[in-house]
């Protein structure tokens, strides 16, 4: 008996505490049964090794105990082919942004390639291990209401991308939106960010006041500019909203970049380098600015127009029209 | 292509697994207990796991194919258990398609002969 009520104890700890005494109950009955018509049948009472077998044949009190609970898996095997794909895309977005960050903490002298990669890397174990988790407990607890039943009883095959379209590539997007997270988090002041000037003994760069003015619209470009990224790389059938998201942000650029324009001059250089060298610095500096600007704001033209050409030659009816109406 | 015994064992276990719930089902047309059950069952030959029984006399039951009572027998309270209303007209659509199935797979393998 001390073995069965041992291995009965062990179950109904693992058990419902309402259910639990019926259930054992039922098990304790089976063993002695069992036990009784084996002892019938030899003539004699079990030995404690014989015992122990027949216990054994019922199996683990984990195993056992755990069969009756209504589900036994994290991730069911329905929702977990969406589990995969979007570790995939966690992992990487995880990938690139710590790869920009060690790349630029290089470039820019802030850290030598050793350590770089090195924080890097723990970086990314870490952040990889917290993303793994929270994906788990966010499908864990998607599954317990109803997902993905109701998606796969709602997709559509016309939703799929056409076989003609050109396929995105998700790591080209995917650093997109690692650049972009990247730049907005420098523009906030969270980050630092390129300042290979700073090491210039003696110069110091002051951006001029038409940035502090605009600070709010750049950063509004920015947001928009990733929605659209992300869109492009988790959402490429949705035509219509890259396309309303190209033009309005190519848009709203080329308003922003020809108000930056007229200002004319947009960093000033300052220090205790001689006056001559310091009016160079100044020049160099605010010619490259205004070639970067005519130059950014003929990629966003010709961006906007490619958009616009794909929206005009792109069939009617796609997921894309749904989704942006 | 000699058959792999680990394989031919996953496949036998998953085609025997579907068929457990009707062979619980048609035993219990008569009232047992979970010792008196799975005895009927290996007598015909349908050998089940002993600790996968009882979870699935619970679930049966739960679904409504099963009612269940603790009676006294042989000095000791057993539960007992038998087919629902529910549980009868189950069996029998269970069987219906059960016996569409053997046939269908019986035309299938004749055809290769």
């Amino acid at each position: 008996m001390d073995l069965i009520d041992r291995y009965l104890a062990a179950i109904a700890r693992r058990l419902p505490a309402a259910k639990a005494d019926d259930i054992v109950a039922e098990i304790r009955d089976d063993l002695l049964t069992r036990q009784e018509v084996r002892e019938d049948a030899l003539g004699r009472p079990l030995t404690r090794d014989e015992v122990s077998a027949l216990i054994k044949d019922m199996g683990h009190p984990f195993v056992v105990a755990s069969r009756y609970r209504p589900q036994q898996y994290l991730i069911g095997p329905d929702a977990f082919p969406f589990f995969v794909a979007t570790l995939r895309i966690v992992a990487i977005f995880l990938a690139l942004v710590f790869a920009v960050t060690a790349a630029s903490s290089v470039v820019f002298g802030h850290a030598d390639i050793a350590h770089a990669v090195g924080r890097a890397m723990s970086n990314l174990l870490n952040s990889a291990m917290l993303g793994f988790g929270t994906v788990a407990a966010i499908f864990y607890a998607l599954e317990r209401t109803g997902f993905p039943a109701e998606h796969l009883a709602k997709w559509r095959p016309q939703d799929l991308p056409e076989v003609k379209d050109k396929q995105p590539n998700a790591w080209g997007s995917a650093f997109e939106v690692a650049v972009g997270v990247y730049f907005i988090l420098w523009w906030c002041g969270v980050v630092p960010f390129p300042a290979y000037y700073s090491n210039v003994k003696g110069l110091v760069l002051t951006p001029d006041p038409i940035w502090t003015a605009l600070w709010w619209p750049v950063l509004a470009l920015m947001v928009a500019r990733l929605v659209y990224n992300v869109v492009q790389w988790l959402r490429p059938r949705w035509k219509m909203v890259q396309a309303a998201f190209a033009v309005g942000t190519a848009a709203g650029g080329l308003a922003l970049l020809g108000v930056i324009f007229q200002a004319g001059h947009w960093m000033t250089a300052s220090g205790t380098l001689p006056a001559d060298q310091l009016a160079d610095i100044n020049q160099g500096v605010n010619i490259g600015i205004h070639w970067a600007i005519i130059a950014c704001g003929a990629i966003w033209v010709w961006q906007c127009l490619q958009e616009l050409w794909r929206l005009a030659t792109s069939r009617p009816g796609g997921a894309g029209v749904r989704a942006a109406s | 292509m000699p058959i792999d015994d680990d394989m031919f064992e996953k496949l036998r276990v998953e085609l025997r697994r579907g068929s457990l719930v009707l062979a619980v089902l048609g035993a219990l047309r008569e009232e047992r207990y979970g010792y008196t059950l799975r005895q009927s069952l290996e007598d015909a030959g349908l050998l089940i796991d002993e600790g996968a029984l009882y979870p699935l006399l619970r679930r049966l039951e739960s679904q409504g194919l099963l009612i269940s009572e603790w009676r006294e027998e042989a000095k000791r309270t057993k539960r007992f258990y038998r087919l629902s209303l529910a549980g009868t007209d189950t069996l029998a659509a269970l069987l219906h398609e059960w016996n569409d199935i053997s046939e269908s797979i019986l035309r299938l393998n004749q055809k290769d002969k």
